[in-house]
C-alpha cells in the first residue's frame, strides 16, 4: 500500500514578511489574513495564518515573493524556531575557496621572420598570448585584425564573434575577460568612443581585455587615414569614472606583436584593460615581424566567473552603493594607477644621452623622427629621440632625467597636441616646472609628420637661434 | 539545497532583516521570478555550472540572493555580457535576466542580436511597463494612456506604443522557445515556474536560446496596492500582450565547442612560420638606388597586382637580411580603382614607410604615371606597362631613367593576364638591378609554397619582363 505522506504547511517569521498580502488571495480556504498591528521590526504588517484550515496546498509559499518569507514548516527540528542563524543557515554560501591555475610557458622552435602586416602581426602576437576569444566589429584600418582572427580561431579551437556594434563588442569581452579568458577587439577610432562606455565598466570591475586601436583621421566621422587622435580619449578619456588604463604605442610591425604579447601581461597583472594605440600605418604596414621563443597556454585566475563549482562564489560588479565603499574602491583603484606608473613607464631613447635639441614622437612619427635625428647628427647637431612607449603611464622619470642637458624640445605628431598635452601634464605632475622651449610638428587629416618637416623644423630653430 | 544564499552577505553585509530579506518593494513581481529561477537552477542540478548576468534595474541586486557565479552589467548590455560569458565558457549556463528599460529600450540592439544568434543562453524578461530603479518614468512597454513621471499625460502615440518583445522575439529564426507569463494569480505562476525551468532545461540541453516574458507587478510605481496590482496586470497588461508559447521548436541538441587548442605546432602553422631559412643571394646592399634606403612606389588599378608585386619586394628584402616595409593604399578606393603601394627596403632600418619621393616607380598605367612621374627623384628609375600606357607624360625630370615594358602584353600572351605584376617585377630587376633575379624567384616560390602548379608561369612571367627590358622590348 502507498505511504501517504503528509504535505508541510506554511511557516513564517513575521519580520520576513513584508506584508504585499499576495498569499490572501493565493489561498482558496482564506487562512491567510493581514496582522492587526505593524511589526515593530519591519514597520510593515505581517500575514498571521490559521493553520487549522490549511490543507497544506502550497499555493501560499508560490506566490509569495520574499526568498525566507512563506516556506515550508521545517519537520523534525529540535531548535528553537524563531532563530534565523539556525532556520536560514550561518553561512553565506556553500561554494569553495577559488583555486588558481597558472600560465603555462610553452618553448617555440626558432623560426624565420614572418612578413607582415601591422594588424595581422597584433593579431598573432595575441594567439600566442594565449587569446583565443576576439570580439570585433570591422573598422578600417583595423579590420584585418579581425579577419586574421575569423580565419585562424577556428583552425585553434578559439572562436571570434562578429559583435553587432561596438558597444556589442566591449560587453562580450565584459563577459569573457570576467570570466577569467585572455580576450581582446580590433578598433579605430570611431568605434574606440563608443566602446568606452564598456571601458569604464571593465576598469570598475577589473576584467582583463585587450583594445588595439588603430587611429584614423577625425572628429566625426573624419577619413581612414593616420592620424594619433586618441592620446586624449586613452589618458583622460577612458568613459565615466576615475579611471586609467595603461597604453601602449607600438612604432613597427614587431612591436605591434610584442606589444600586443605584453598588453596581455599587463592586463592580467592589474586585472584592468590595456590600450594598444597605432597610427593607421601601423595597422597597414607590412614589415619583417620575429615570432618569440614562447607562447602561453592561459591558466584561471582565482576571482574569474568561471562557470563552475570553484568559481562559484565569485562576482564581476562595478557598483558600490555606500560611498564609504565606493571612496574605498576608487583608493584602490587609484593605488593601481600608482603602481602601474611606478612599474610600467617605458619609453626608448635614441642619442638622447647628450641631446640639446630632443624629438617626442611616437608610433610611425618616430621613425621618422629617429630617421631626423640621424641626419641632424651627421650634420654636427646635438639632437637625440625621446620615444615613449607607454603614453600612459607617461614616463616621467625618464624624461625628467635627461631633460637638464636638453635645450629644445620638438614633438612631432599626428593631432593637435594631444601627445604634448601629455607631457606637459607629466612634467607638471612631477614638479618639473623649467623646461626647455617647446615647440612641435604636427599633421592631421590624415598625413603623418615627415623626416623631411622634422629635419626642417630644426634647422629653421638653429637659424634663429644663431641669428 | 536552495540556490538562494543561506545568508545575504551583499545585502547591506548581511546585518539584520536584510540578511534574509530582498531589496524589493512589498508585492514586487521580481521575487516571485527569483524563486522560481532559484528553483528551476535547484531542480536542474547546475548550480555549479551557472552564470547569472544582472542587469541595470531594480534586479541590478540579483547577484545578492543566487548563490551562482554572478556578473552585474552596464545598463541594456546584460545579453551580450551573458554571450561573452558563454562562448567562452561553453559549458556553463548563463542567464541574461533583465528588465524592460534595460531589455526592451536602451539593449534592444544586443537583446536582438544575442536572440537571432542563437546560442543557448537564457533571457528572463521581466516586463512590468514602467521604470522602477528611477523612479516611475515611462517604460517601452508602458501601455498607451498609462500615466508615468514621464508621460504624465498618459502615453500617447508621441510617444510609440509598447513594444512586444516576446512576439518580436518569436519572430526571429534564432530562438528555439518563447514564452510569455504573468503572475497574477496561482494558475499563471505555475505556468511561469514552468516556463523558467523550460527555458533553462533548453541551454542545458544545448538545444538553443530561450525568452521569458514575465508580466510583473510594480506596486510602488503603478501607485496601487499589490492586490490592484495584480488586477491591473490581468486586466490592463495581458489584452495588450496576450500570454502563452510563442515559440517552441523541435530542435536537437546542437552546442557544443571546442575546448582552445594550445599546440605550438598548430600556433606556428596559423601564423605562417617557418623554420626553414630562406636562401641569400645578395652580396651587398643595393647602393647602387640609395646607400641606405631605397623608396619604391608601385601604382595601378585594382587587380593590377600591385599589392602582390610590393609584397614580394618586402619579402625578398627582408630574405636577404635586409629591412622593408610595405603600406598599401587602403579603403573604399582600394576595391577595383586605384591601387598604390608604397614599398621601403634599407640596408638597417626603414625609417620613413611613406614614399612620396620614390627612387623607384612601377606604374601599371598611364594616370599612375602622370601622377606619381614627376615624384621620382633625380637620378630615379620608372618601369611603365608599355601596353597600356603609349606616350611618357611630361613634368619627369630629365634625369629620370624611364623604361617601358609590355606587362599586359606579355602576360595575355602567357595565357594569364593577372601576372603582369611578375613581368614588372621581371623588368624592375632588368631595369634596376635591385637584387638579383634568383632573390625575388625565391621570393615567388614562397608565396606560391602552397600552390605549386603556378610556379612555372610565373618563371617564366618574370623571365619574360627581365628580357623585355634586356632586348628593349616595348
Amino acid at each position: 500500500m502507498a505511504q501517504l505522506k503528509e504535505r508541510p504547511k506554511p511557516f513564517l517569521l513575521p519580520d520576513y514578511c513584508k506584508g504585499c498580502g499576495r498569499c490572501i488571495s493565493a489561498c482558496a480556504k482564506g487562512c491567510i489574513t493581514f496582522d492587526k498591528e505593524i511589526d515593530a521590526a519591519t514597520g510593515y504588517v505581517p500575514v498571521v495564518i490559521d493553520l487549522e484550515t490549511c490543507n497544506a496546498c502550497g499555493l501560499c509559499m508560490d506566490a509569495c515573493p520574499e526568498p525566507y518569507g512563506l516556506r515550508e514548516t521545517p519537520v523534525d527540528v529540535d531548535f528553537e524556531l524563531q532563530d534565523p542563524a539556525k532556520l536560514f543557515g550561518g553561512k553565506t554560501t556553500s561554494a569553495p575557496e577559488p583555486v588558481e591555475i597558472p600560465n603555462t610557458l610553452i618553448p617555440l622552435p626558432r623560426t624565420e621572420p614572418l612578413v607582415i602586416k601591422g594588424n595581422y602581426a597584433s593579431a598573432i602576437g595575441a594567439l600566442l598570448a594565449g587569446c583565443r576569444h576576439v570580439f570585433g566589429y570591422p573598422i578600417t584600418p583595423s579590420t584585418e585584425g579581425a579577419e586574421l582572427m575569423a580565419k585562424l580561431l577556428p583552425k585553434l579551437d578559439g572562436t571570434f564573434l562578429q559583435a553587432v556594434s561596438e558597444v556589442a563588442a566591449v560587453n562580450h569581452m565584459y563577459g569573457s575577460g570576467g570570466a577569467g579568458y585572455p580576450c581582446m577587439t580590433f578598433t579605430s577610432s570611431p568605434g574606440f568612443s563608443l566602446m568606452l562606455e564598456g571601458v569604464s565598466y571593465m576598469i570598475g570591475a577589473e576584467v582583463p581585455g585587450v583594445f588595439v586601436n588603430i587611429m584614423r583621421g577625425g572628429p566625426g566621422l573624419g577619413n581612414i587615414a593616420p592620424e594619433q587622435s586618441d592620446v586624449k580619449l586613452a589618458c583622460r578619456g577612458l568613459g565615466h569614472g576615475n579611471t586609467h588604463a595603461i597604453t601602449l604605442m607600438p612604432s613597427t610591425p614587431q612591436e605591434m606583436l610584442d606589444l600586443t604579447m605584453l598588453a596581455f601581461e599587463l592586463t592580467f597583472k592589474y586585472r584592468s584593460p590595456v590600450i594598444l594605440l597605432g597610427d593607421g600605418y601601423l595597422g597597414q604596414m607590412t614589415g619583417k615581424v620575429m615570432l618569440p621563443d614562447a607562447m602561453i597556454k592561459p591558466g584561471i585566475p582565482k576571482w574569474a566567473v568561471n562557470g563552475d563549482a570553484n568559481h562559484r562564489g565569485n562576482l564581476i560588479s562595478s557598483i558600490y552603493l555606500s560611498e564609504h565603499d565606493l571612496e574605498q574602491h576608487n583608493i584602490y583603484l587609484n593605488d593601481k594607477y600608482r603602481q602601474m606608473a611606478e612599474n610600467e613607464s617605458r619609453c626608448e631613447t635614441f642619442m638622447a644621452d647628450d641631446a640639446e635639441i630632443l624629438i617626442i614622437a611616437t608610433n610611425t612619427p618616430a621613425r621618422a623622427s629617429k630617421g631626423a635625428v640621424q641626419d641632424l647628427r651627421q650634420q654636427g647637431v646635438k639632437a637625440g629621440l625621446f620615444r615613449p612607449i607607454t603614453v600612459w603611464p607617461f614616463p616621467v622619470k625618464q624624461l625628467a632625467a635627461i631633460l637638464p642637458h636638453v635645450k629644445q624640445m620638438v614633438v612631432v605628431e599626428a593631432s593637435n597636441g594631444q601627445l604634448e598635452d601629455e607631457i606637459r601634464l607629466a612634467l607638471s605632475n612631477a614638479g618639473v616646472t623649467t623646461l626647455p622651449a617647446i615647440t612641435n610638428v604636427r599633421h592631421f587629416g590624415g598625413m603623418l609628420p615627415q623626416q623631411t618637416e622634422v629635419l626642417a623644423h630644426v634647422k629653421a630653430i638653429l637659424a634663429k637661434e644663431a641669428r | 539545497m536552495s540556490v538562494f544564499y543561506d545568508k545575504f552577505q551583499r545585502h547591506s553585509e548581511g546585518v539584520g532583516l536584510k540578511g534574509n530579506s530582498t531589496h524589493y518593494c512589498p508585492g514586487c513581481g521580481h521575487g516571485l521570478a527569483h524563486k522560481y529561477l532559484a528553483e528551476a537552477i535547484a531542480e536542474l542540478g547546475i548550480q555549479d555550472n551557472t552564470v547569472l548576468v544582472s542587469p541595470v534595474g531594480c534586479s541590478v541586486f540579483a547577484y545578492y540572493y543566487f548563490d551562482v557565479g554572478n556578473t552585474q552589467a552596464a545598463h541594456g548590455r546584460a545579453a551580450a555580457v551573458a554571450l561573452g560569458h558563454k562562448l567562452s565558457n561553453p559549458e556553463a549556463n548563463v542567464i541574461s535576466y533583465q528588465g524592460d528599460g534595460d531589455l526592451a529600450s536602451i539593449g534592444l540592439a544586443e537583446t536582438v542580436s544575442a536572440a537571432q544568434l542563437g546560442a543557448p543562453i537564457t533571457v528572463i524578461f521581466i516586463n512590468n511597463a514602467i521604470y522602477g530603479m528611477t523612479g516611475g518614468q515611462m517604460a517601452p512597454t508602458s501601455l498607451m494612456g498609462q500615466s508615468t513621471a514621464t508621460s504624465p499625460d498618459g502615453r500617447s502615440m508621441f510617444n510609440g506604443q509598447p513594444m512586444r518583445m516576446a512576439e518580436l522575439i518569436a519572430g526571429l529564426d534564432g530562438p528555439v522557445y518563447v514564452e510569455r507569463v504573468a503572475l497574477f494569480d496561482a494558475k499563471n505562476r505555475r505556468l511561469a515556474k514552468k516556463a523558467i525551468k523550460k527555458a533553462v532545461q533548453c541551454q542545458v540541453e544545448g538545444r538553443g536560446y530561450a525568452f521569458i516574458e514575465v508580466l510583473a507587478e510594480c506596486p510602488t510605481h503603478l501607485k496601487l496596492s499589490p492586490e490592484e496590482t495584480e488586477k491591473w496586470v490581468k486586466e490592463q497588461m495581458v489584452p495588450v500582450f496576450p500570454l502563452g508559447v510563442k515559440k517552441d521548436l523541435a530542435v536537437d541538441p546542437w552546442w557544443k565547442r571546442p575546448s582552445p587548442d594550445f599546440e605550438p605546432a598548430h600556433m606556428l602553422k596559423a601564423a605562417g612560420a617557418s623554420s626553414d631559412a630562406a636562401s641569400r643571394y645578395c652580396e651587398a646592399f643595393p647602393t647602387h638606388l640609395n646607400p641606405l634606403d631605397i623608396s619604391l612606389k608601385l601604382a595601378g588599378s585594382g587587380g593590377d597586382g600591385a599589392q602582390t608585386a610590393a609584397m614580394l619586394i618586402a619579402r625578398a628584402a627582408i630574405n636577404e637580411g635586409f629591412d622593408a616595409t610595405h603600406i598599401p593604399s587602403y579603403g573604399p578606393e582600394s576595391r577595383g580603382g586605384t591601387s598604390y603601394a608604397d614599398v621601403h627596403v634599407a640596408k638597417d632600418e626603414v625609417l620613413n614607410p611613406a614614399s612620396p619621393h620614390p627612387d623607384v616607380l612601377i606604374a601599371f598605367n598611364a594616370p599612375s604615371l602622370a601622377k606619381f612621374g614627376p615624384t621620382v627623384v633625380k637620378g630615379g628609375t620608372i618601369v611603365y606597362d608599355s601596353s597600356i600606357v603609349k606616350d611618357v607624360p611630361e613634368g619627369i625630370d630629365p634625369s629620370v631613367k624611364v623604361v617601358g615594358a609590355p606587362f599586359t602584353e606579355i602576360a595575355v600572351d602567357l595565357g594569364k593576364a593577372v601576372v603582369k605584376n611578375i613581368v614588372a617585377l621581371g623588368a624592375l630587376q632588368a631595369a634596376t638591378g635591385l637584387f638579383p633575379k634568383e632573390t625575388i624567384l625565391a621570393a615567388v616560390r614562397q608565396a606560391l609554397k602552397d600552390k605549386c602548379a603556378l610556379i612555372p608561369l610565373n618563371e617564366e612571367a618574370f623571365a619574360w619582363g627581365v628580357k623585355a627590358v634586356e632586348e628593349g622590348r616595348k
